[in-house]
């Protein structure tokens, strides 16, 4: 008898727990505000896939990110429209003392000039990259208000955060979005690290823009950039092969998909990314840890080695390289010297794509590796 | 009445007063004590529902609430477990998850988050609560079915071992295929917190937990038989099959509901049964399963507390606070009772 | 004769393999009924059935007329009782606490005593004298003191009858009599049955009313301890090859010296006892008399002399007995005489002394004795 409640008990608890874990489903694309109003106009993306944004006779923004929320921005001083979606979440211009927790999109905030916007970070002080947000930190005009995994609530209600900007990292704890939301902070993701190519990354300016108001100055920086790319694929393709890595703590390689946008620049920049794997675009990881045999056959060949000092740490010169693995000094590239490092910070440096594509084109056509100095990645010797 | 069996009773009752009003305290400290500073003025507003600060009140009801009340329930619950495991396997270090429940709770959870949310597809907080049950409860099952071929319960432990090293096996073996945002969530989930809890989780925590410790308080006279053993317990009337089965169950269902709705959150259940056992100066599972209680309540929100204010904003993981401090008591009580032989 | 306890045709084993056929056990209110034998025999095979920790392979035990088998837990909890050999561990159990779990079967769901129960507790320890250890841990009592307090707790439930598997195994003496005489006087008081298993034969043949040896597939004896504690039995029984068994005392001989004898040893009425022993340790083969039979020294010397010359009992010594004792004096060397008193019946041992001087017989006093 005992023994049937029991089961009947512990039936009803994973029954009773179902229920409470059915609140969120995935949004359905939607158009439109739904109270009639057409947009006047939509924001021209030139390789942008992940977002759009439409926009409307009273100033009004909205935000339609793939497969996520919709964002309406009114500006200052004009009334929200009535009537809309109960999906869309207003957003009041200016914003101010926002919560940043997606590092990727603090360099493209800052280009724009619009670190003032930002109040909490969801990254320490002395691990910004960035200058600026590093010094705004250490005056104590933006403030740590805990990692996204565990946010300091107290601090980011009792500040007036009006929106949390938050990396696709936040879908792997839904209860901080759960808490979120029941505190009525809006959450924006933003998935700039979907977009497969270089520069649609870099276009994601152009949201932030909208949101801070600052939409020329976005679209100004974004022509720059293109330019920049442009003249990087002016050249006609090297043909040179690229081989981009890290070798992890474990003795492993770790390689970068094909379908990643670093293997893009790669390609852009007129090079072939080596790690060649049709079919793979839609992978949900963008590395792979590959197994010494079959990194070894494929990365020999390569005519030039790019270290990825991202996460394993920088290296200072080819015998480094050789001690983390001794294979390597059978590697084409290292025997003909054309090994390089990138700079630590490649991945927050956003912004810069543009740059760093028209580099990695010089890093391919010099004759002179020594000689070159580039920001991004630098000759080891 | 005795004069040695009064004494005995104040002794438990000073006890226990005195337990329920640190309790008492830690509640009203956990209350006040946050990242942002409320008058006691705005605070007893607050508490009454008269408050003036929407934002405070928020802070107050949203957050530190549903936390400690987690705190107090999810305590009571490991240390209850942890009792009935110390008392079944007659072992002083037997904790709540000895039968293999947080490994197999960290399997689910670890499938959950490369399966599903890694693709970036939204779920909500539920499903990684139900994941976590349900591979609680299969790992136990699959213990229990061991453990039904050989009548031993030390064969108990020796599978609960065994099946959490499978369960971390298959974990590792999912990480392989996981992104790095999948393991550092995966790492994180493990230390536990009581950081993401809402008053949903609460209404079902309540629930489960309090149903449960009912039932554990209702066996308090089989235990207490089987406190002498196995061969004794059965002969003055214990269904030692059924009871088995039931402190296993209870037991887990306990450990699995922490680790669903806080992630594995260690030492509480090892250390309290012990701590309270000494101070009431007796066994009895009448006294000690409140006190218990009580006891784990008192511990997890006492080192909650200094998990989230210690290092304000940085969190620490609940664990290693209520390693630091539980490691130690079990040392000091372990070399008392040898000294005391 | 309505039996309080009755096995039928019970077979005992493990995982359905018989072990022992056909236990009949018929015991009466009241009564203690020993199983011995030689280790791994079966005896706690036979009692764990009994108490239902293994299941029967065939056939069951009846309580007053119930079936074991057929009852459920909490009944039986009420009829039976056990005290077992193991070693417990318990933590922070003060020995009142023990015996009250001994109330179990009557107290209501929260195991929460009454009056009654209370009263029943006291008895039951002041019975085996341990209500003065109430309060103490129990793990922090003798071995002896805690058998008493485990026998309170059994005592306390109330049972028909008491099942122990060697009670007295770890005990010494004084707490192994102090426990058999509390058995003793709870059964014949409280009209409790008890069955036990003892391999302490001496106490066993003193404590019981019935005794069943248990030894092979078949339980081959099975009565009172006056048919059961024969020498021949113990020994079959046993299988013992060195040493001896005296069955009127239930005490044991060690080996008895082989080859050529070297000692006469002159003795009688005890006196002789001592050296046998002595004579014994050094592995000096003897012989001993003339003793008369039934004497104490000649029950001994029958396990351990090479030979013993013994007259009949309460008769003068005979001469074909003194013929015998001489011509084994001239095989001996060496000659003890242990005797300080001459009587009647044994006057002619004096003559016989003077003989072994005579002969030139090494003669030494008794040893160990002062002169």
């Amino acid at each position: 008898m005992k023994r049937t409640r029991f089961w009947a008990l512990l039936l009803a608890l994973a029954f009773l727990t179902a229920l409470t874990g059915c609140g969120q489903t995935a949004p359905v694309a939607k158009t439109g505000l739904g109270n009639g109003t057409e947009p006047v106009s939509h924001m021209e993306l030139r390789f942008a896939q992940q977002f759009s944004v439409d926009k409307y006779a009273d100033g009004c923004r909205l935000i339609t990110v793939r497969d996520d929320g919709r964002y309406l921005v009114v500006p200052e001083g004009v009334t929200v429209p009535e009537g809309i979606s109960s999906d869309i979440v207003v957003l009041r211009q200016p914003l101010q003392n926002v919560y940043l927790v997606a590092a990727a999109a603090m360099s493209l905030i800052d280009s724009l000039g619009a670190l003032d916007g930002i109040g909490l970070s969801g990254t320490q002080a002395d691990k910004w990259y960035n200058e600026n947000a590093r010094r705004a930190m250490e005056e104590g005009r933006i403030r740590f208000a805990g990692k996204y995994s565990e946010p300091d609530y107290e601090m980011i209600l009792s500040a007036g955060c009006p929106l949390a900007i938050e990396s696709t990292m936040i879908y792997h704890k839904p209860e901080v979005r759960e808490k979120l939301k029941s505190l009525g902070i809006p959450m924006f993701v933003e998935h700039s690290g979907r977009e497969t190519s270089p520069l649609g990354r870099t276009e994601w300016i152009k949201v932030y823009g909208v949101l801070f108001d600052k939409e020329e100055e976005a679209q100004r920086l974004f022509d720059q950039q293109e330019a920049k790319m442009e003249e990087a694929e002016k050249d006609e393709p090297t043909g040179k092969t690229v081989a981009f890595f890290y070798i992890s703590s474990s003795g492993s390689a770790v390689v970068r998909k094909s379908g990643d946008y670093v293997a893009k620049m790669v390609q852009l920049a007129g090079g072939t990314y080596i790690f060649s794997d049709p079919g793979e675009e839609d992978s949900s990881t963008s590395t792979m840890t590959m197994n010494m045999e079959t990194f070894y056959q494929t990365a020999k060949d390569a005519d030039y080695i790019i270290y990825n000092s991202t996460v394993a740490g920088e290296l200072h010169s080819v015998a480094e390289l050789v001690a983390r693995n001794p294979l390597l000094a059978e590697c084409k590239a290292v025997k003909e010297g054309n090994v390089w490092c990138s700079d630590q910070n490649i991945y927050q440096e956003t912004m810069q794509l543009g740059s760093m594509v028209l580099e990695l084109h010089a890093l391919l056509t010099t004759e002179d590796p020594g000689g070159t100095q580039l920001r991004y990645f630098y000759h080891l010797n | 009445m005795e004069t040695e069996i009064k004494k005995q009773c104040a002794r438990r009752v000073a006890v226990l007063v005195i337990l329920a009003a640190a309790l008492l305290a830690l509640v009203a400290a956990n209350i006040n004590l946050g990242s942002v500073r409320i008058s006691l003025g705005e605070m007893m507003r607050i508490l009454t529902g008269r408050a003036t600060d929407a934002t405070a009140a928020d802070i107050v009801w949203k957050i530190r609430m549903p936390r400690l009340v987690a705190a107090v329930l999810l305590g009571g619950a490991l240390s209850l477990s942890g009792f009935l495991l110390q008392t079944f396997f007659n072992n002083p270090i037997a904790g709540p998850y000895v039968l293999g429940v947080s490994s197999g709770a960290k399997l689910t959870v670890a499938l959950l988050m490369v399966a599903v949310m890694s693709r970036g597809r939204a779920l909500g907080a539920g499903w990684m609560i139900v994941a976590a049950f349900v591979g609680a409860m299969l790992s136990i099952g699959f213990v229990l079915l061991i453990s039904t071929r050989v009548n031993r319960a030390s064969m108990l432990i020796v599978s609960g071992v065994m099946v959490g090293y499978i369960c971390s096996a298959i974990t590792d073996f999912v990480v392989t295929f996981a992104d790095d945002a999948s393991i550092v969530n995966l790492h994180n989930w493990s230390r536990g917190s009581f950081s993401g809890i809402s008053w949903n989780d609460i209404r079902v925590m309540t629930w489960v937990v309090l149903v449960t410790s009912v039932l554990v308080f209702l066996l308090s006279k089989p235990i207490g038989a089987y406190q002498m053993g196995e061969s004794y317990a059965q002969n003055i009337g214990v269904n030692i099959g059924m009871f088995r089965v039931a402190l296993v169950l209870l037991s887990s269902i306990l450990s699995a509901c922490v680790t669903a709705f806080a992630g594995p959150v260690s030492f509480v259940g090892i250390a309290v049964p012990h701590i309270v056992k000494t101070l009431l100066k007796t066994a009895k599972p009448l006294w000690v399963i409140p006190v218990c209680f009580l006891g784990g309540a008192i511990f997890c929100l006492g080192c909650d507390l200094i998990a989230r204010t210690a290092f304000s904003p940085l969190e620490l993981s609940i664990s290693s606070v209520t390693a630091v401090f539980g490691a130690p008591v079990v040392i000091g009580i372990m070399m008392k009772k040898r000294r005391g032989r | 004769m309505a039996y309080l306890f009755e096995t039928k045709q019970m077979t005992v084993g493990y995982n359905g393999v018989p072990l022992i056929r056909d236990v009949e056990i018929r015991l009466e209110k009241g009564h203690i009924l020993t199983l011995i034998g030689p280790n791994g025999a079966g005896k706690s095979t036979i009692l764990k059935s009994i108490a239902k920790y293994l299941k029967t392979v065939y056939g069951t035990a009846y309580i007053s007329g119930e079936s074991v088998a057929e009852m459920n837990n909490r009944h039986l909890a009420r009829q039976m009782a056990v005290v077992l050999t193991q070693k417990m561990k318990t933590e922070l159990m003060t020995c009142r606490e023990i015996v009250e779990t001994g109330r179990y079967p009557y107290t209501g769901r929260l195991g929460i005593l009454s009056p009654e129960d209370h009263r029943q507790v006291r008895e039951a320890m002041e019975q085996v004298r341990v209500w003065e250890l109430r309060h103490r841990d129990f793990m922090h009592i003798s071995d002896g003191q805690r058998q008493r307090v485990m026998l309170a707790r059994a005592i306390c439930q109330q049972p028909q009858i008491i099942v122990l598997d060697e009670p007295s195994s770890f005990l010494d003496i004084r707490y192994k009599l102090e426990l058999l005489d509390a058995l003793r006087d709870m059964a014949r008081e409280k009209g409790i049955s008890v069955i036990m298993s003892l391999h302490e034969l001496d106490l066993a043949q003193r404590v019981s009313d019935e005794v069943m040896c248990v030894k092979g597939e078949y339980i081959t004896h099975y009565g009172t301890p006056d048919t059961i504690f024969k020498k021949k039995l113990i020994h079959q029984l046993y299988g013992l090859t060195e040493g001896g068994y005296n069955p009127y005392f239930g005490s044991l001989e060690m080996r008895r010296p082989t080859g050529e004898p070297k000692v006469f040893v002159i003795a009688g009425g005890g006196t002789g006892l001592e050296v046998y022993r002595s004579l014994q340790r050094s592995q000096t083969p003897f012989i001993t008399g003339i003793l008369h039979e039934n004497d104490i020294d000649c029950q001994v010397a029958r396990d351990l002399a090479s030979t013993v010359i013994a007259e009949r009992a309460f008769c003068r010594i005979s001469d074909a007995s003194y013929q015998q004792a001489e011509e084994a004096l001239r095989r001996c060397p060496e000659v003890i005489n242990c005797l300080t008193e001459y009587g009647e019946i044994n006057g002619r041992n004096r003559d016989l002394l003077e003989a072994a001087s005579v002969m030139g017989c090494q003669v030494r006093p008794f040893l160990g004795e002062k002169k």
